[in-house]
């Protein structure tokens, strides 16, 4: 029967090579043979009609080669909760360093908004790449793990090997940075955060908000602030517009609740930009002479000695806010890690 | 296919899985080849897909629950299965743990 030979070649074409002809050659017994038993029951041959619909009833040749095959996962279930967990702890460092790398870059170059244009666009390539990478990575664990199994370490803890005494205590309810918030609080942050963000955008024009009397001491003083101020300023609020828009979302989304320790990470890793913009200011000039000719011989050394204090201030702020960072990226890693062993086991 | 037809559909799927198994496992008391089979099993009531059964007996050949070995009848070539020793094992322990699971369902219901 020609639709019977089409059939089994069509099948053939999807099976593995080393097995195909063996398996070919009983599939074609088998439907011979129930086709012997259908045109014995009719008493003649199936017409064209007949025999494609009985070859249709049987399945689509892929489909018929598919079943002979084993099942194959490109990550199956076993290494998937592991591959997921990697993937998210992954692309979150990723995220953080990659944040950290724009800043400093930007910082140390003449910062601009093309240049955190540039970085900002260039985010999703990086996310995708080490989305593929772990993927891969993973994909190759699976497949290793599927041929050759009992001599590849089991991606997941094996179920038989664990104490129920070795589970973390229970998690205190009210840990740093997890405290369930209340609506009033969330409402009171939104609102105590545009406050302050109105209140830094009059600084510039009424700098007594931020210096009280010293404002007039300043405008009367032979110094005046250097040009970097104006950029660091611009950062501080371009960060807390940033965080209050966040925290208003988070209000309209009704995610108030939840913990915001990635996002408050996320705020300390930006807040590193402005100090890392001040520390690389050139011969650290924070503050200037109005009027250099005149008041360079007086005021020259004062001034060395007030830009030198800031410069330092600067950096052990940064350093602080960097150990400060890395403490509580360590912290989130560990409890994430904790989680995920007592939830493997 | 609506929602609920294709949920109760792979259910289905998954409880007949297992059950299958044990009825081949069944009826390979006696020899037979992939077609004779699968009339034995719709004689019984029990219809399974060609694309289902031809595959699950070279499946439980590699686990070594089946022995099979290529010969002529009627003039053509035909591979015969039947349990292997261990397949006798593993049968046994199967159809204990169906009947129980069948008397306790039955409890339930």
């Amino acid at each position: 029967m020609d639709l019977l030979d089409r059939y089994l070649q069509a099948v053939k074409k999807h099976l593995p090579w080393q097995r195909q002809d063996d398996i070919i050659a009983e599939l074609r017994a088998n439907l011979e043979a129930q086709l012997e038993d259908k045109e014995a029951a009719l008493g003649r041959p199936l017409n064209p009609v007949e025999a494609e619909d009985w070859l249709k009833q049987i399945g689509p040749p892929m489909q018929m080669a598919a079943r002979y095959q084993p099942q194959q996962y490109l990550i199956g279930p076993a290494v998937f909760p592991t591959y997921w967990f990697v993937l998210r702890t992954a692309v979150f460092w990723v995220t953080i360093a990659y944040s950290i790398g724009i800043a400093v870059q930007i910082a140390v170059r003449t910062p601009s908004w093309a240049a955190l244009l540039e970085g900002v666009l260039r985010v999703p390539e990086v996310l995708l790449t080490t989305a593929a990478s772990v993927t891969l990575i993973f994909a190759a664990i699976e497949f290793t793990a599927a041929r050759y199994p009992g001599r590849w370490p089991a991606p997941v803890a094996s179920s038989g090997d664990w104490t129920p005494s070795a589970l973390p205590s229970v998690e205190k309810e009210v840990v740093r940075g997890q405290k369930p918030r209340s609506y009033a609080h969330a409402v009171a942050e939104v609102i105590f955060g545009f406050l302050f963000l109105v209140w830094l955008l009059l600084v510039p024009d009424h700098p007594y908000l931020l210096m009280g009397p010293g404002a007039a001491y300043l405008a009367v003083s032979p110094f005046q602030l250097a040009p970097v101020w104006v950029q660091f300023y611009w950062w501080v609020v371009s960060l807390n517009a940033l965080q209050l828009g966040w925290r208003w979302v988070d209000l309209l989304r009704g995610s108030w609740r939840g913990p915001r320790r990635a996002q408050q990470s996320a705020i300390q890793a930006l807040g590193l930009i402005p100090l890392g913009l001040l520390l690389t200011v050139r011969d650290h000039v924070f503050f200037l002479l109005k009027h250099p000719a005149l008041d360079q011989m007086r005021y020259g050394a004062t001034l060395e000695s007030i830009n030198q204090g800031i410069y330092r201030a600067a950096l052990f702020i940064l350093v602080i806010a960097i150990l400060q960072l890395v403490w509580e990226m360590g912290r989130m890693s560990l409890d994430a890690y904790r989680r995920r062993a007592a939830a493997m086991r | 296919m609506t929602l609920a037809e294709n949920l109760f559909e792979n259910l289905r799927l998954e409880l007949r899985r297992g059950c299958l198994t044990l009825a081949v496992l069944a009826l390979l008391r006696q020899e037979h080849y992939g077609y004779t089979l699968r009339k034995a099993l719709a004689e019984r009531g029990l219809e399974i897909d060609e694309s289902t059964l031809y595959p699950l007996l070279r499946r439980l050949e590699a686990q070594g629950l089946l022995v099979s070995e290529w010969r002529e009848e009627d003039k053509r070539n035909k591979r015969f299965y039947r349990r292997s020793s261990d397949g006798e094992q593993i049968f046994g322990q199967l159809l204990k743990e169906w009947q129980a699971i069948n008397a306790s369902i039955n409890k339930i219901l």
